[in-house]
């Protein structure tokens, strides 16, 4: 086992996890981010249609939570 | 057809993290975060169930939108914690192996790109601006401009010219508003060592009403993020025709990419 101290970091602490809005988080977690092909699930070009579904998903969910509020989670 | 057994999630590969530093951070649906150590690389991951992330399942699964929110902000906390503790190059949303060995050999593959994305963005953080067009910015300014001099209600020609004036100035000003944010745009890019545009986000999503001009993600030496945001800020100073949003500092989604 590798043991690291924190004293020598030259990374700096990071602000615990601001809120992010989901849009934002989407955008880099499907758009951006390392590509790597996982094993069994979801073939390289099978992300890339998910991303496209998932835009138009989005945008049809969005609109509907513009109008009263709805969905309890 | 639902999958049976347990796969691998994992959140990102790193450098430099220590077997403790992950304590009390927890995985996918509370699973317990493990650390797969493969020459000088650590992959960060956790047990998922493949009833819920199998394939047949994500397939669904990703078109609901509360799921796809819980699992995206879990795997943002993860790789923020991470970020604070070493370099991390954050993996897209639900990359899933079979078992730690397979984790291994997919690292050995790509061990050399792996390393030159870590070191492209060590010692940096992420910094999210946008710029919209304001309100009363240029690009509305037509809304209400008065009447062309000479025009009266009742000439059909005069209100075609006026129409067409009011089209020509709403493109002028658009054009402005698009060069200006171009302008702030090189500005932040001499702050940043390296810059990525984003497709602008559609106003249905942001909740802006304003059109989004950039949505430009911005790589900054981590002990210079105070001195980025005083520049968006002053920049939004200066163009009041415009609204700046910075946010950040952001683990390096947008630059730890394997070219």
């Amino acid at each position: 086992m590798t043991e690291l101290t924190s004293t020598t970091r030259t990374t700096a602490e990071l602000p615990g996890s601001p809120q992010i809005s989901l849009v934002d988080l989407l955008d880099r977690l499907l758009g951006t981010g390392v590509v790597l092909a996982g094993d069994v699930l979801i073939s390289l070009a099978g992300v890339d249609l998910v991303q496209v579904r998932l835009h138009a998903l989005i945008t049809t969910v969005r609109s509907d939570l513009a109008r009263p509020e709805q969905r309890g989670g | 057809m639902v999958e049976a057994g347990s796969g691998r999630y994992l959140f990102a590969v790193t450098r430099g993290l220590g077997d403790t530093d992950l304590a009390g951070v927890t995985g996918m649906r509370g699973a317990a975060l493990a650390l797969v150590r493969h020459r000088d690389l650590e992959a960060v991951v956790c047990d998922v169930d493949l009833a819920e992330f199998g394939e047949a399942a994500l397939a669904r699964n990703l078109e609901d939108l509360a799921w796809l929110e819980e699992v995206a902000r879990a795997h943002n906390d993860v790789v923020f914690a991470a970020a604070s503790r070493g370099t991390v190059a954050p993996m897209r949303l639900v990359t899933i192996y079979a078992d730690d060995d397979s984790v291994r050999t997919r690292i050995e593959e790509l061990h050399d790109r792996l390393t030159e994305a870590l070191d492209r963005v060590e010692g940096r953080r992420e910094w999210s601006v946008k710029v919209f067009t304001t309100a009363s910015g240029p690009a509305r300014a037509d809304e209400d401009a008065p009447a062309a001099v000479g025009s009266g209600p009742g000439s059909g020609a005069a209100y075609l010219r006026r129409k067409r004036e009011q089209a020509t100035r709403r493109q002028a000003a658009r054009e402005q508003s698009i060069e200006l944010a171009g302008k702030v745009h090189d500005e932040l890019a001499a702050r940043a060592v390296a810059t990525r545009q984003l497709a602008p986000q559609d106003p249905r999503l942001t909740g802006h009403t304003e059109t989004m001009l950039l949505n430009g993600a911005y790589l900054v030496p981590i002990d210079e993020g105070e001195q980025f945001r005083a520049t968006v800020d002053r920049l939004g100073t200066l163009h009041p025709e415009l609204t700046l949003e910075v946010e950040g500092p952001w683990p390096p989604y947008s630059f730890a990419t394997l070219d």
